[in-house]
C-alpha cells in the first residue's frame, strides 16, 4: 500500500514546467520574457519570490512526505504516540520566521513598487508640421468596447483635459489598436476608458493598468529594441473581451519620427473612380461614426454610439489589424486581405460579437457589393501602407 | 424570560444575556456595518452633485435640528416606557410607548416633508450621485425608524390586549436597543450630512 | 416583532393555520426545525447546485480545450462562468460549510438545537429560494453576464440590457439574508448554549472555525447587501452610484464588493480548516498541535481579511500609497496561513497516521492549500500582480485555495462524519478512488493554468486565438477538469453503493473513528434529541478523554470502550421543538417579490401575501405544540433553544426578519 505522494510529484512536474514556459519562444504574451527596462525590473523581482515559494513548497511536501513515509500507520502495534500538544517556542518560531521572510520581501517590494510608480522621461525631439519640437512622450490610451485608441499630443498634456473621455480635445495623431514608440525612451501613458472598466497590458513592456471612464490613470512602458510587442485587454469588459487586443510596435527613434510625419497630414483626396465613389458611401454612411480628417473632423460630432468614438481612418492603411487587433489587414505577401474586409464591411457583428443594436460595436452596414467594392477602395487610399517587415511581424491569426 | 427559565434549570447562558437579546446586539453589530457602507458612499459622493443643487445650498438646517431632536427625545420616552414595564406601571408604560411611536412618526412626517421639498426645489433621486446617496442612506434610516414604530405599534397593541406584563420587561428592552440603535446611527448621519460642513455649487 | 399576541388562546386560530404533525415523508423535511435535518437539507442541495456548477465548469473548459472554441459562443460563454463563480462560492461552498455547521455546531457545543431553530429552518429555505431564483434566470434566458465580481459600469443598463444582473443583484440579496440570519442564529447558539464546563477554549477547532465564519458574514453581508442594493436602484430606479455619466466612481462598487468579498475568502476557506482540523488529529491518534495557536490564527485571519480587500485592486489606479499599504497587508496574513499549516504538519509528525479517506482529503488539504497560498505570496508583491492579475494564474491560484483547500476539506468532512450522520460508513475503497482522481483531475485542470497565465492567458476570454502557446496546456486543462468530474462520480456511485450496502450490514456502532469531539458521544445515526443527558466537559476533547487516560509511564491506556462512553439514544421524553409551515412559506414568497421588482409590480402581490401570511402565522404558531406528540413542558432541558423557553412565560418570538 505504500505509495509516494502523487500530489507531490505532480506538484513538482508542474513546477518543472514552469521553468520550461520561461522558455517558450512562441508565446508572444509571456511574462516572464521582459524586453524592456520596467517589465525586467517586475521580472527581476517576482523571480526570487518564485524561487523562494518553491523552496518552502519543497519544505512542506518533503515533510508531507517524511509522514506518508515514516509515520504511517502500519498496525505493528496499538500503543499511541506520543501526546504532544504542541511546543510554545515552535510556534513563536513559525510565526516570527515567516514574518521577517514578509518584511524583507516587503522592502524589495516597496521599492520596486514605488520606482513602477514614478516616472522619468526625457524628452523626444518629433517634427511637427515641419518644426522640430520637444516632446515629453505621454500618449493618452482610451479603452472602448472593443477596441483601443492611443492619442498623440506632441505640446504635451499639461492643459489637455481629459477628464471626459468621450469628448477628447483633438489630438495630432490618433489612431487605433497599434501604439507606435521609440524604442530606449520611457513612454508615458495616460489611461482612461470611454465606457467600462479595461485593462491595458503589453506584459513584454510592464504590467498591466486599469482603464476607468472619468478616471485617468498613469503608466508607463519603455522597448529595448524593435519589435511588435503583443497585448490583449485583461479587464473583463463584455461580450467582446476576448477580441480585444493591441499591439505596440516599437521604431527606432529615426523611423519613428517618419512614422510621425506620415500621420500628421489629412487624408488625401482619393483619385479613382470608385475611390471617389467610395468616399461619398463613406460620407454618407461612415462618417456617422468614423472620421477621416479632412473628410469630416470639422464637422462630426462624434459617433452614433454609446461610447460616442469609432475608430479614426484617416491612415488606417499604415495599420496593420483592425476590430479591436483581430484580423489583419495585410496578406503575409503584403496585400490586401480584401476577402476579411469586405465581410467585415457586409456584416460585423457576424464577424465579432458586438451589440450593434445597443450601439456598442459596428452594425451591419447594409451596403451593397458594389458599394462594399467602392468602399475598399476608398480605404486603400487612406494612408501608406507600413514597411513589409512590420506586416508580418504584427501578423495575427 | 429564557434568562429565568435558564437560571431555573441551574446555569445561565454563556453570555449571561438571553438568545432574544443577544441575538438583537448581534443583529445590531451587523446593521453597523450596513448604514458604514451606506455612509461611506454619501461622503464619497457629497461633493458629486453635477449640475443639481449642491448639499450645502439644499439643506435646511434649523429644521433638521428640530426633527433630530424630536427621534432623541423618543429614546428618552423609550427608556421611561421600559422603565415603567419593570416597575409593573403597566399604564405608563402604555404612555410611553405610544409617546416614542408619535415622535418617531413625527420624525418620518419631517423626513417625507425634506424630501418633497427637495424634490420641488429640483433633487430628485436620479439627479446626481450626491442626490441618490443622500437619498438612499437617509431614506435606509427613515425605514428602519418605521419599522421601529411598527414594532413599537404591536407592544402597545398587546399590552392593550394585556400580555405585556412586567415578566415580558425583556421584550420591551429588546425592542429598545432596535430604537437607541436608530437614534444613534441618525446621530452619526445628521452629523457627517448636515453638521459637517457641506460643498456649495 | 408582531408577535405580542395571547398565546393562552387555541394554537390554531384558523384551519389552515393548523400546524404540521407529520415526521415522516417530504412534509416533514419542507417542515422539519431540526438542527440535523436542515443540514442535510442544505447538503444534498449544495451538492445539486454543486453538479450544476460542475457542468458549468466543464463547459467552460470544452470552449477553451481548442483556439477559437465555438463550443458555446461568447455570450454563452459569459454568462456560464458568471454563473460557475456564482454557484460554487455561493451556492456551494458556503452552503456546504452551512450544512456542516447546523449538523455540527449544537452536537459538538453539546445543546439540543440552535438557538432559534425556526429562523434555521427560515435560512435554509431562504437560501434554496435564492438559489433557484438565480438559476431561474437560466430557464428565463437570461443568466447574468457580468461576471461574479460584477464590476460597474459593465452591469448597468446601458452595458448589460438584459435583466441578467438584477437576477444575480437580487438573487444574492435573497441568499444574503439566509447567510446573515444563519451566522446571527449560530453565533447566539454558540455564545449560549455551550454545555456546562465547555469554556471557549474547550471548544473544538471546527466550532471556532465556524463562529469565526459567522462573525465575518455578520459583518461581511450587510456591506455586499449595500453595494447589491445600489446596483439594483442604479439598473431599476435611475440612481446614479455607479455611472460615470452623471460623475459617479466606479471604483465604489469595486471597493464595497471586496470588503465584502475578501472576508467571503476565508469564509469559504475557514470552514474546511476548522474539518481538517477535526480530522487530522483523530488519524494521527494525536492531539492538535498547538490548539491555542489554531484558535488565535485562525481569529487573526478573520481580523486581517478586513485589511486586505484592495489587493483585487492593484490596477484599478487607487493610486501608489494605497497599492503599498495593501501590499504589505496582505504579505503578512501569510503569517497565521502559516502557521495552520505548520500546526498540521507538527500534528501528523510524529504520529500514527491512519490514511483513511477522510485524511486522504484533509492531508490534500495541507499541500494543495500550500500551493495556493504560495502562489497567493507571489502576488501580494504588487509590481508582480501587475502582470499576474486578471490572467489564468490567478485562475489557478484560487482554485487551489477553494478547491483544494475548501473542497477537499469538506470532502474530508464527507467521509469524517458519515456515519454520525447516516449511520453508515462510505466505502474506503471507492472513497480512494474518489480522492486520488479528484487530486490529480485538479492538479492538471489548475496546475497548468499558473504556466497559461504566466504566459499572459488572460482570464474571463471566451476565446484565443493559436500562436499564443496557450494551445496544449488549455487542452491538458479540460482533459484533468473530466477527471475531476470522474471523481465526483466515484463520490456519488459511493453514496450510492455504501446506502445500499449498509441496508445488509448491522449498523455501524459507536465512534467509528476512534475520535475526540462531543457530537460523538450520541449514537450514530444522531438521534433526533441528540444528547439524553447534558454533558460535563472538563477538558478539550472531552470525549477521547473519557475514552483513554495515562499510566503512570505517561503512556495512552483505554479506560473505557466506546460503547460505554457514547450515549444509547434511549431517552424519549426529550421535548422536542414542533415542525413548522412558515420558514418554507416566508421563503417561497421572496423570489415573487424579486420577480415582480424585474417584471411587472403584479408579481410581488402573490410574494407579499406569502411573506405576510407567514409572518402572520409565524407569530401566532407557539414554538411547541401544547397538543403535538412530542414531549411535556415540564422537562424543559436547560440547554433547550430559546424560542422552546419563549413559549413558556414569552412568546416573544426572535426577529421578525422583515
Amino acid at each position: 500500500m505504500k505509495r509516494p505522494y502523487p500530489g507531490w510529484l505532480a506538484a513538482l512536474a508542474s513546477g518543472a514546467v514552469l521553468t520550461l514556459s520561461g522558455c517558450a519562444s512562441d508565446a508572444p504574451l509571456d511574462t516572464l520574457e521582459p524586453q524592456g527596462p520596467i517589465s525586467r525590473s517586475i521580472d527581476s523581482l517576482s523571480d526570487p519570490i518564485f524561487l523562494v515559494a518553491g523552496i518552502v513548497f519543497v519544505v512542506i511536501f518533503g515533510a508531507t512526505a517524511v509522514i506518508w513515509w515514516k509515520f504511517r500507520d502500519d498496525h505493528s502495534t496499538d500503543e499511541f504516540p506520543e501526546q504532544v500538544h504542541g511546543n510554545f517556542r515552535a510556534e513563536v518560531g513559525w510565526t516570527v520566521g515567516p514574518a521577517v521572510i514578509m518584511a524583507v520581501i516587503a522592502v524589495f517590494t516597496l521599492i520596486s513598487h514605488f520606482d513602477l510608480n514614478s516616472s522619468d522621461r526625457t524628452d523626444i525631439q518629433v517634427a511637427v508640421d515641419g518644426t522640430t519640437t520637444s516632446w515629453d512622450p505621454e500618449i493618452v490610451v482610451v479603452g472602448q468596447q472593443w477596441w483601443w485608441e492611443f492619442r498623440y499630443y506632441f505640446d504635451g498634456l499639461d492643459g489637455v483635459d481629459l477628464s471626459d473621455s468621450r469628448n477628447l480635445p483633438p489630438a495630432d495623431i490618433v489612431t487605433a489598436n497599434q501604439m507606435v514608440i521609440p524604442t530606449g525612451s520611457e513612454i508615458g501613458l495616460s489611461i482612461t476608458s470611454r465606457d467600462v472598466i479595461h485593462s491595458f497590458w503589453i506584459p513584454a513592456l510592464n504590467g498591466k493598468r486599469d482603464a476607468v471612464p472619468r478616471r485617468v490613470s498613469p503608466w508607463k512602458i519603455e522597448a529595448d529594441v524593435p519589435g511588435v510587442y503583443f497585448g490583449q485587454c485583461t479587464e473583463f469588459c463584455g461580450l467582446s473581451h476576448s477580441r480585444m487586443r493591441m499591439q505596440t510596435v516599437a521604431m527606432e527613434p529615426a523611423d519613428f519620427q517618419a512614422w510621425v510625419e506620415s500621420q500628421m497630414g489629412p487624408a488625401v483626396a482619393p483619385k479613382g473612380v470608385a475611390a471617389q465613389r467610395g468616399q461619398e458611401v463613406f460620407e454618407g454612411q461612415c462618417a456617422r461614426c468614423h472620421v477621416v480628417n479632412g473628410v469630416n473632423d470639422a464637422t462630426s460630432s462624434g459617433a452614433d454610439l454609446v461610447a460616442n468614438a469609432a475608430p479614426n481612418l484617416t491612415h488606417l492603411m499604415s495599420r496593420t489589424t483592425y476590430a479591436g487587433g483581430i484580423f489583419n489587414l495585410y496578406e503575409p505577401n503584403g496585400t490586401l486581405n480584401r476577402p476579411q474586409l469586405e465581410a467585415w464591411l457586409r456584416n460585423a457583428p457576424a464577424e465579432k460579437p458586438a451589440y450593434a443594436e445597443g450601439r456598442r460595436g459596428m452594425p451591419a452596414m447594409g451596403l451593397s457589393e458594389g458599394q462594399i467594392d467602392d468602399v475598399v477602395a476608398y480605404l486603400q487610399t487612406l494612408g501608406e501602407a507600413p514597411a513589409f517587415d512590420i506586416i508580418a511581424a504584427t501578423e495575427v491569426e | 424570560m429564557s434568562d429565568t427559565a435558564a437560571v431555573s434549570h441551574g446555569h445561565g447562558t454563556g453570555t449571561g444575556l438571553s438568545n432574544n437579546k443577544l441575538l438583537m446586539w448581534v443583529f445590531l453589530g451587523s446593521e453597523c456595518l450596513l448604514f458604514g457602507g451606506l455612509i461611506s458612499t454619501y461622503l464619497i459622493y457629497r461633493g458629486r452633485f453635477g449640475d443639481g443643487p449642491a448639499p450645502g445650498d439644499i439643506f435646511d438646517i434649523p429644521f433638521t435640528s428640530v426633527s433630530s431632536f424630536v427621534l432623541l427625545m423618543s429614546s428618552l420616552t423609550m427608556v421611561l416606557a421600559l422603565a415603567a414595564l419593570q416597575r409593573g406601571d403597566i399604564r405608563n408604560n402604555r404612555v410611553w410607548l405610544l409617546t416614542t411611536a408619535l415622535l418617531g412618526s413625527l420624525f418620518i412626517g419631517g423626513q417625507v416633508y425634506e424630501f418633497t421639498t427637495f424634490v420641488r426645489e429640483g433633487l430628485g433621486y436620479t439627479t446626481s450621485p450626491f442626490s441618490s446617496a443622500f437619498f438612499t442612506l437617509t431614506g435606509f434610516h427613515g425605514v428602519h425608524v418605521s419599522l421601529g414604530i411598527i414594532m413599537l405599534m404591536s407592544l402597545l397593541i398587546s399590552s392593550l390586549r394585556g400580555t405585556l406584563t412586567k415578566e415580558r420587561s425583556e421584550t420591551v428592552e429588546i425592542v429598545g436597543l432596535y430604537w437607541h440603535f436608530v437614534d444613534v446611527v441618525w446621530i452619526f448621519i445628521f452629523t457627517v450630512i448636515y453638521l459637517v460642513p457641506s460643498p456649495t455649487s | 416583532m408582531t408577535d405580542t399576541m395571547e398565546l393562552e388562546a387555541p394554537a390554531r386560530p384558523l384551519g389552515a393555520y393548523t400546524r404540521p404533525k407529520a415526521n415522516t415523508g417530504w412534509r416533514d423535511w419542507v417542515t422539519t426545525i431540526d438542527h440535523k435535518k436542515i443540514g442535510i437539507l442544505y447538503g444534498a442541495a449544495a451538492m445539486v447546485f454543486f453538479v450544476i456548477g460542475g457542468i458549468e465548469a466543464l463547459l467552460i473548459r470544452l470552449q477553451l480545450a481548442t483556439p477559437d472554441g465555438t463550443v458555446l459562443g461568447a455570450d454563452t460563454y459569459n454568462r456560464v462562468f458568471t454563473m460557475h463563480g456564482v454557484t460554487m462560492v455561493f451556492l456551494v461552498i458556503m452552503p456546504l460549510a452551512a450544512a456542516f455547521a447546523n449538523y455540527l455546531l449544537p452536537l459538538q457545543v453539546g445543546a439540543r438545537d440552535v438557538a432559534f431553530p425556526r429562523l434555521n429552518a427560515l435560512s435554509f429555505w431562504i437560501f434554496l429560494a435564492g438559489a433557484l431564483f438565480l438559476n431561474m434566470s437560466w430557464i428565463l434566458g437570461d443568466a447574468p453576464d457580468g461576471g461574479w465580481f460584477a464590476y460597474a459600469p459593465n452591469t448597468g443598463v446601458v452595458f448589460s440590457p438584459g435583466k441578467g444582473m438584477d437576477f444575480y443583484a437580487i438573487g444574492l440579496q435573497i441568499t444574503g439574508i439566509a447567510s446573515l440570519v444563519s451566522a446571527m442564529n449560530l453565533i447566539v447558539t454558540v455564545l449560549n448554549m455551550r454545555a456546562p464546563g465547555m469554556t471557549l477554549f474547550k471548544m473544538p477547532v471546527f466550532t471556532w472555525m465556524i463562529l469565526v465564519v459567522q462573525f465575518l458574514l455578520l459583518f461581511a453581508i450587510p456591506v455586499i447587501t449595500v453595494a447589491l442594493f445600489l446596483l439594483m436602484f442604479d439598473r431599476n430606479f435611475g440612481s446614479n452610484f455607479f455611472n460615470p455619466e452623471m460623475g459617479a466612481d466606479p471604483l465604489l462598487w469595486q471597493h464595497l464588493f471586496w470588503i465584502f468579498g475578501h472576508p467571503e475568502v476565508y469564509i469559504l476557506i475557514l470552514p474546511s480548516f476548522g474539518i481538517i482540523s477535526e480530522v487530522i488529529p483523530t488519524f494521527s491518534r494525536k492531539p492538535l498541535f498547538g490548539y491555542p495557536f489554531m484558535v488565535f490564527s485562525g481569529i487573526a485571519i478573520g481580523f486581517m481579511g478586513w485589511g486586505v480587500w484592495a489587493h483585487h485592486m492593484f490596477v484599478s489606479g487607487i493610486g501608489p500609497i494605497s497599492v503599498a499599504a495593501f501590499s504589505v497587508s496582505t504579505m503578512f496574513i501569510a503569517v497565521p496561513t502559516g502557521v495552520k499549516i505548520l500546526n498540521w504538519l507538527a500534528t501528523m509528525w510524529g504520529g500514527r497516521v491512519r490514511f483513511n479517506t477522510p485524511m486522504l482529503f484533509a492531508s490534500g488539504v495541507v499541500s494543495m492549500f500550500t500551493i495556493g497560498g504560495l502562489s497567493g505570496v507571489t502576488h501580494s508583491l504588487a509590481p508582480a500582480d501587475t502582470q499576474q492579475t486578471d490572467t489564468y494564474y490567478i485562475v489557478a491560484h484560487f482554485h487551489y485555495v477553494i478547491f483544494g483547500g475548501a473542497l477537499l476539506g469538506i470532502f474530508a468532512g464527507f467521509y469524517f462524519w458519515w456515519p454520525k450522520v447516516f449511520g453508515h460508513l462510505l466505502s474506503d475503497k471507492l472513497g480512494k478512488w474518489n480522492f486520488w482522481l479528484m487530486l490529480v483531475g485538479f492538479n492538471m485542470t489548475f496546475g497548468p493554468m499558473h504556466i497559461l497565465g504566466l504566459q499572459g492567458m488572460s482570464r474571463r476570454i471566451d476565446s484565443y486565438s493559436p500562436g499564443f502557446g496557450f494551445e496544449f496546456w488549455n487542452m491538458f486543462a479540460t482533459i484533468g477538469a473530466f477527471i475531476i468530474a470522474l471523481g465526483v462520480l466515484a463520490f456519488i456511485v459511493n453514496v450510492v453503493m455504501s446506502a445500499r450496502r449498509a441496508r445488509h450490514e448491522p449498523p455501524v456502532g459507536p465512534d467509528p473513528w476512534d475520535a475526540r469531539s462531543l457530537e460523538w458521544f450520541t449514537p450514530n445515526p444522531t438521534p433526533v434529541h441528540n444528547f439524553d443527558d447534558d454533558i460535563q466537559v472538563e477538558a478539550l476533547d472531552e470525549f477521547w478523554h473519557r475514552k483513554y487516560g495515562e499510566d503512570q509511564n505517561g503512556q495512552v491506556v483505554r479506560v473505557a470502550s466506546a460503547e460505554e462512553v457514547c450515549q444509547d439514544g434511549s431517552a424519549t421524553d426529550t421535548h422536542l421543538p414542533s415542525p413548522s409551515y412558515w420558514p418554507v412559506v416566508l421563503a417561497a414568497g421572496l423570489p415573487f417579490v424579486g420577480l415582480g421588482l424585474m417584471y411587472t409590480l403584479w408579481l410581488c402581490v402573490p410574494g407579499a401575501v406569502l411573506i405576510l401570511m407567514a409572518i402572520y402565522g409565524w407569530s401566532f404558531e407557539p414554538v411547541d405544540d401544547p397538543d403535538g406528540p412530542h414531549g411535556h413542558h415540564n422537562d424543559h432541558g436547560s440547554d433547550e433553544p430559546a424560542d422552546d423557553g419563549a413559549s413558556g412565560t414569552t412568546p416573544a418570538e426572535e426577529a421578525p426578519v422583515v
